[in-house]
């Protein structure tokens, strides 16, 4: 193969992709578009089905059925399965994947041996990617004479070095703790976007979805439940499902007592808390109430208010975090810049835009093609 | 796993941006080395196996009676001399095994529980005792003691000894030096896993000493338990003593009586298929109670946070008694027979009736100029570099489908049918493969290989390969998949990816694993005696026929020199390793 002089990003296609393990369906007639140059985030559970689409998209694992392409280039329809390493990709591995027998120079040179470039040009690149990522000096270091930061930076370096026009991520931070995995998430996202390639990332920590995504897709039982701007995401999720994963403070069980729209009004006991509806709701419909963390404050006050009692606080540097119990139920993260005392009684009010109600898990199935309905129109 | 990359035909990318029928079809057939694999196993293992042992029960089948189906054949097994032989052979099976494993605690707790000056000595004689087969304990023991043997011409008088150790006492005890290195690594394994923190449980909730130790023995007992089933499987399926001391002192085990069964003119190979299985049975059994007994407590007590146990610092008289007790079982398993063996090969005359013997190394002398005693040597290295090569080739791939993280059809036919094969008796496997080749339908297909060469080194890569593999799958099963992802996703194929990232991960391991397969082989008995070409012995039939005809001092001089020539070829090939393999590959074994 030649070397490109630039990244030619593909545009990834999945068309009705399944996958089953025995009697478990990892992928279940999946769908998705990833346009060129984009950084989409799959957020997922354990089991959701986001590795096997990952693995199946490198190559690893073959479908059993379904079609995808890299713009207009077939690599897996129904039986034909282009192997791997003839996909032009690279990929970031949860446990690093890091060869034990070879250094990080030559880890990372393994990648650029299908570009075929001579020995000067391949070793100026090799050490190039490993300034990039701040270990230009670590080339002769085998893995185990590195960190876990600088193990998954090695496998950031090798991913990138060859300059693949599709770059996959397989929950890359997840063995680090959280200030490493804070800084490698910003040198993901500013070298993925510098080199231009499309990228993948599958993750089941929202923050971390959140920070990277040009889009997110939600997966759950194989099936993707979403796929929007993470913004549309936070505000707008699709079900109560997506709305759970995404973040929530807290949840309480109640009833419609007034509908107009999007907007509802929902009793809880002798209480009304004001609420947005992603989905159709009608009065009299039991509905589980989902909080999310930025709906939550002690201080802007307005009518959607509830009595609450703390029962934890924590100091987390730039104010205090707490946790409240009121008689629906226990809200957590509730930020204030003041601490409140454990016992101490406060009114928490509640931001009616970031309080969603969906229909309850005994109308969940009645709903749920109005919500497609509903998603499918956005 | 990404094995399946296809060594033999490389799946090619359409050149459309559609994949034509033709790339589909293609794409669809993989001719790979699993397939391969597959195709090998069957031919050398499989099917010399499963056809030999069902005529046990179908003689028909096989043109060796009129019975489509019977029992008949495994009456004489449970009567006459070889229901003796059997019953003989389950005795000293479990006497082996009860002796074995006492001794083997013994030295685990003075190796690893305390501080006696001689347990360095020990670690090299297990692995000694690994490496040297029983017909040659039993042949160095059998030249001190035997008449007008090393002892008597020293002027002892040891007939006493000689009288029990050509019976069944004997017998027991070389099986028993066999079975102490297997016994030891079990119950060794399981002792270090035993961490202070389990005594001191006992103790902080008001245990006596005495609690804590029954703590500890209840823990230890299946570790105890899986010692004995290995000692007891691989006790009754000896062949080497059966062929040395049970031979000489008449007293029938039932690999010999096999042995002799298939001697027999004409050879009544129901009757010996319906010995294999019981034996085979027997040997089952016991491995299915170890691995019944593995899966028990003894791994629990392993875990990252296990604490080694204390050391006793044993007082003066403790370091001399205990070191006196580990250099006596130092001489008694390794001592005598190197002894025997090293001054029968010296010594001229051995085995005539001379009144005048001298010590010298002419026997050495003959052996490297006479081609009758240094071929057999030349022919079993030949052989040995073969067997080891396709045994470890094909072992690498069947641990690689044993480790693999799917559960398929394949992974469970391969881990049952090489946990039976290691349960096989060399002998039996033999038998096998004489039977199997010598049908009229298989020399029909045009397969005229018995009594060739071929076929020896055919059989001696089956027999080592189910051991083999067994040995590869622990380092197998330590190497992450996602490195072979990662080196595919990489721009590697499969063949390639196996090369740069598999081999190197476990190239000590496969040296090691080679290594002991060519040092197996080189000294192996059972299956060289049963299928070696005419005119063409291997080293084991070399020493036998030396012996056989009293060329005592030539014998044991190829004994030695064989087991030099093994020790030579170890140490060659860790030079090579050591010197030019790449660094990194040489790190990582070394941790393990």
């Amino acid at each position: 193969m030649k070397e490109k002089s630039a990244v030619n990003a593909y545009r990834v296609e999945i068309k009705g992709a399944s996958k089953h393990y025995g009697a478990l369906k990892a992928l279940n007639n999946f769908d998705l578009t990833i346009e060129p140059g984009t950084f989409t985030v799959l957020l997922g559970p354990s089991g959701s089905g986001k590795s096997t689409l990952i693995r199946s998209i490198a190559g690893i694992e073959r479908l059993d059925s379904g079609r995808i392409t890299f713009g207009d280039r077939v690599v897996a329809d129904n039986g034909f399965h282009m192997a791997p390493e003839k996909r032009d990709l690279a990929m970031v591995f949860q446990d690093y994947a890091l060869w034990p027998h070879m250094t990080a120079f030559e880890n990372v040179a393994y990648a650029l041996k299908r570009r075929n470039l001579d020995t000067t040009e391949s070793n100026r690149r090799v050490n190039e990617a490993l300034e990039r990522v701040g270990l230009s000096a670590k080339g002769p270091n085998y893995p185990f004479q590195l960190s876990g930061g600088e193990q998954q930076r090695v496998a950031l370096a090798r991913a990138i070095v060859g300059r693949p026009s599709l770059l996959l991520f397989d929950e890359p931070l997840s063995n680090l703790d959280a200030d490493l995995r804070e800084r490698l998430r910003v040198e993901i996202a500013t070298l993925t976007r510098e080199i231009g390639a499309t990228a993948c990332y599958i993750t089941h920590d929202q923050s971390e979805a959140f920070a990277l995504a040009d889009q997110i897709g939600v997966l759950r039982a194989g099936e993707l439940q979403q796929i929007a701007a993470p913004e549309e995401i936070y505000r707008t999720p699709a079900n109560r499902f997506v709305a759970s994963f995404t973040g929530i403070s807290g949840s309480f069980q109640g009833t419609v007592v007034e509908a107009n729209g999007h907007k509802v009004e929902v009793a809880l006991g002798k209480r009304r808390l004001e609420c947005r509806a992603p989905a159709f709701l009608k009065v009299g419909d039991a509905v589980e109430v989902l909080v999310r963390p930025s709906a939550t404050s002690f201080k802007d006050r307005n009518s959607n208010s509830l009595p609450a009692t703390v029962l934890d606080v924590a100091y987390r540097g730039r104010g205090y975090e707490h946790v409240v119990e009121c008689d629906f139920g226990v809200i957590s993260s509730v930020f204030d810049s003041d601490s409140n005392a454990r016992g101490s009684k406060v009114d928490i009010y509640i931001d009616p835009h970031h309080c969603l109600a969906f229909p309850s898990e005994k109308l969940a199935e009645v709903a749920a093609p109005i919500e497609e309905l509903s998603s499918s129109k956005k | 796993m990404a094995l399946g990359g296809g060594l033999l035909v490389r799946r090619r990318v359409p050149f459309s941006n559609e994949p034509s029928n033709l790339s589909r079809v293609i794409n669809r057939i993989r001719i790979t080395p699993m397939a391969v694999f597959w195709t090998l196993i069957t031919f050398i293992l499989v099917i010399p196996i499963v056809l030999f042992l069902s005529v046990a029960f179908s003689p028909r089948l096989m043109s060796q009676g009129h019975q489509w189906f019977t029992l008949a054949s495994f009456k004489p097994v449970f009567s006459g001399a070889y229901g003796v032989a059997l019953l003989h052979s389950l005795i000293l099976g479990v006497v082996a095994a009860v002796g074995a494993m006492t001794i083997a605690l013994s030295m685990a707790f003075l190796v690893i529980r305390t501080n006696t000056p001689a347990r360095i000595l020990w670690n090299t004689t297990i692995f000694a005792l690994f490496l040297a087969p029983s017909y040659l304990i039993a042949l160095g023991w059998q030249r001190l003691f035997e008449q007008h043997g090393i002892l008597e011409i020293m002027g002892f008088q040891v007939e006493p000894i000689r009288n029990l150790l050509y019976g069944p006492v004997g017998i027991c005890m070389v099986l028993m030096v066999k079975g102490i290195p297997f016994a030891y690594l079990v119950i060794a394994n399981a002792m270090r896993g035993l961490g202070e923190e389990f005594e001191q449980a006992v103790r902080v909730h008001g245990g006596s000493r005495l609690e804590a130790f029954k703590v500890m023995a209840a823990l230890l007992m299946p570790s105890l338990f899986s010692a004995m089933a290995i000692v007891f499987a691989e006790a009754i399926s000896d062949f080497g003593v059966a062929s040395t001391l049970s031979s000489v002192g008449h007293f029938s085990v039932a690999t010999y009586q096999l042995y002799q069964g298939i001697n027999a003119i004409p050879v009544n190979f129901p009757v010996s298929a319906a010995t294999s299985i019981t034996l085979l049975s027997l040997v089952i059994l016991a491995i299915l109670a170890q691995n019944r007994a593995l899966r028990g407590r003894s791994f629990r007590t392993l875990s990252g946070r296990t604490r080694p146990a204390t050391v006793t610092k044993l007082s003066f008289f403790g370091k001399i008694t205990t070191s006196g007790y580990i250099i006596i079982l130092l001489l008694i398993t390794l001592g005598i027979p190197v002894f025997g063996a090293i001054s029968a090969s010296m010594l001229q005359g051995l085995g005539s009736l001379l009144s005048h013997y001298s010590i010298n190394f002419s026997n050495y002398s003959r052996v490297l100029h006479s081609r009758f005693l240094r071929n057999p040597l030349i022919y079993s290295t030949e052989m040995s570099l073969i067997a080891a090569t396709i045994a470890v080739s094909l072992a690498a791939i069947a641990s690689k489908v044993l480790t693999s993280a799917r559960n398929s059809r394949g992974k469970r036919f391969v881990d049952f049918f090489l946990l039976a094969a290691v349960a096989l008796p060399g002998i039996v496997f033999a038998i096998g493969y004489i039977f199997t080749y010598n049908l009229k339908f298989i020399n029909d297909l045009g397969l005229h290989i018995y009594g060739t060469s071929f076929l020896l080194a055919l059989a001696y890569s089956a027999n080592a390969l189910p051991s083999t593999s067994r040995s590869l799958v622990g380092n197998m099963g330590q190497i992450q998949e996602s490195m072979m992802d990662a080196a595919r996703v990489h721009g590697s194929g499969g063949a390639r990816a196996w090369f740069d990232v598999t081999m190197p991960l476990i190239a000590r391991p496969l040296l090691i694993a080679w290594l002991l397969t060519f040092s197996g082989t080189l000294l192996e008995l059972p299956v060289s005696e049963l299928l070696y070409p005419p005119g063409s012995p291997p080293v084991a039939v070399g020493i036998e026929l030396s012996l056989a005809g009293f060329d005592f001092g030539g014998g044991t001089a190829i004994e030695v020199l064989s087991i030099l020539w093994a020790l030579v070829v170890v140490a060659i090939a860790f030079f090579l390793f050591n010197r030019f393999a790449p660094p990194g590959w040489k790190r990582l074994g070394n941790q393990r």
